[in-house]
């Protein structure tokens, strides 16, 4: 070949090089920035999380009772998968509920606080805690009690919904235009390939925020300019059963996850 | 009323036959993600109730009609001129609370915040000013889905996100040779 030729491909090469650095995957970049963390700091933020939640969980409400005295779908006490395993219907509320339900079940029924007692950042490092037995376990959950389908037919329809000022909904960006990006990072396919169910609770180092879910799908009815359904609200919970039960047989690469 | 009901069978998708109980308790489950919640979804109208139920496929019959009922939805400014002023519009093509257009496009090209989710919209004016043009950029601005049927691009106009003398100088912005939107 001559040098011209050699020359480029050689510019070819670089331009690809380039192009490759500016579009930088997410995930690599958040576990870059995870082992950066934690070569400055020595522990993660959600290290540090998990331990709150650890001694919020073995903490004596007014009852006298801890929270190893509940029942997360797997028996009292049994943490080894449970989240994995929610939201699901449990008979002694006659509710669905998702971790963060279940922990307020928990804390009211068994621990015997009052629902003004409970602060949401205790809710959250709970969950955190909880999460963490999960990290390696497939998710698992069923439509077997009629709750279950209703609330999951709920979920499909809010999540493919378009309503709002801005004419818009959950599968617009994350099913249609999965991979474009409208801010800085491109859109997650939730549903599918990105299984993003598997990806919360989680902690955002971008900004400094510790979300389960539900603080994530608040928000991102936030971004598109629509009301935020409220906090342990049916339809977060429908939708997260939607996408629990489509993101079936996922494994959990870690809980609590870290994320940009 | 009758209205209302008739959108929340196209939103859930369970058709008329089926109301009651059922959807009493849909109705509530919205409710309890609250107030504003739950107004704005029981609020849509018939083109987000059809994109919702068809997501956002809609069967060829249903297009024709789609698409007219849409245009009909179109306003345009008291003085008739569908083109304003550029640098108002680039105003309302930059607020995040009214046009927002950069999360999608591409603009000036000195901007390098922009998302990708819509076409690159620098040197729009290359298309010239002549009347077809501005005519159906003022119309696909106001109303996208007069053209393309559950588009990702909101209905801007239709929901007050601007008004017409706004749309037009958005017009303006993209079709004026002075905006820096044509800049070379």
């Amino acid at each position: 070949m001559s040098p011209r030729v050699w020359w480029k491909v050689a510019a070819l090469f670089l331009l690809a090089l380039a192009l490759a650095q500016g579009e930088v995957d997410p995930r690599e970049e958040a576990k870059r920035q995870k082992q950066l963390l934690l070569e400055t700091a020595g522990i993660l933020p959600t290290e540090l999380i998990v331990e709150q939640g650890k001694e919020l969980f073995n903490r004596k409400g007014p009852s006298g009772k801890t929270m190893a005295e509940c029942d997360f779908g797997l028996g009292k006490g049994v943490l080894e998968g449970a989240a994995a395993r929610l939201p699901r219907y449990f008979l002694d509320t006659g509710k669905v509920e998702d971790l963060d339900g279940r922990i307020l079940t928990c804390m009211t029924r068994v621990q015997g606080f009052r629902p003004d007692q409970i602060r949401r950042q205790e809710v959250v490092a709970v969950a955190f805690y909880i999460a963490s037995f999960s990290t390696g376990k497939p998710i698992q959950v069923r439509l077997l009690f009629p709750q279950e389908r209703e609330l999951y037919t709920l979920g499909e329809k809010l999540f493919y919904a378009r309503s709002g000022a801005r004419d818009i909904g959950c599968a617009t960006c994350h099913v249609t235009y999965v991979g474009r990006r409208a801010g800085v990072l491109p859109y997650a396919d939730v549903l599918g390939r990105d299984k993003s169910w598997t990806h919360w609770p989680a902690y955002r180092y971008s900004n400094d925020q510790i979300w389960t879910m539900q603080d994530r799908i608040r928000a991102c009815y936030g971004n598109i300019g629509h009301p935020q359904p409220n906090l342990y609200s049916l339809p977060i919970l429908a939708l997260e059963l939607f996408m629990a039960y489509q993101n079936n047989g996922a494994v959990v690469e870690e809980w609590p996850a870290f994320v940009r | 009323m009758r209205r209302k009901a008739v959108l929340l069978g196209l939103l859930l998708g369970i058709g008329l036959s089926q109301m009651g109980p059922f959807r009493a308790r849909f109705e509530a489950a919205l409710h309890s993600g609250g107030h504003e919640f739950a107004q704005v979804m029981l609020a849509q109208d018939k083109g987000q109730a059809l994109c919702s139920q068809y997501r956002d496929k809609l069967p060829p019959d249903l297009i024709p009609g789609f698409l007219a009922e849409q245009k009909a939805l179109i306003k345009y400014p008291a003085n008739g001129k569908l083109m304003g002023d550029w640098r108002n519009g680039e105003k309302v093509f930059t607020d995040p609370k009214r046009g927002n257009c950069y999360a999608c496009h591409a603009g000036v090209p000195e901007e390098v915040a922009y998302g990708t989710m819509g076409p690159s919209l620098t040197a729009y004016g290359q298309r010239g000013t002549a009347e077809p043009v501005v005519r159906y950029t003022y119309e696909k601005i106001y109303n996208a889905w007069a053209f393309v049927p559950c588009s990702l691009m909101y209905r801007g106009g239709v929901h007050g996100l601007f008004t017409p003398e706004e749309t037009a100088d958005l017009v303006a912005f993209l079709l004026d040779p002075e905006s820096p939107i044509n800049r070379r």
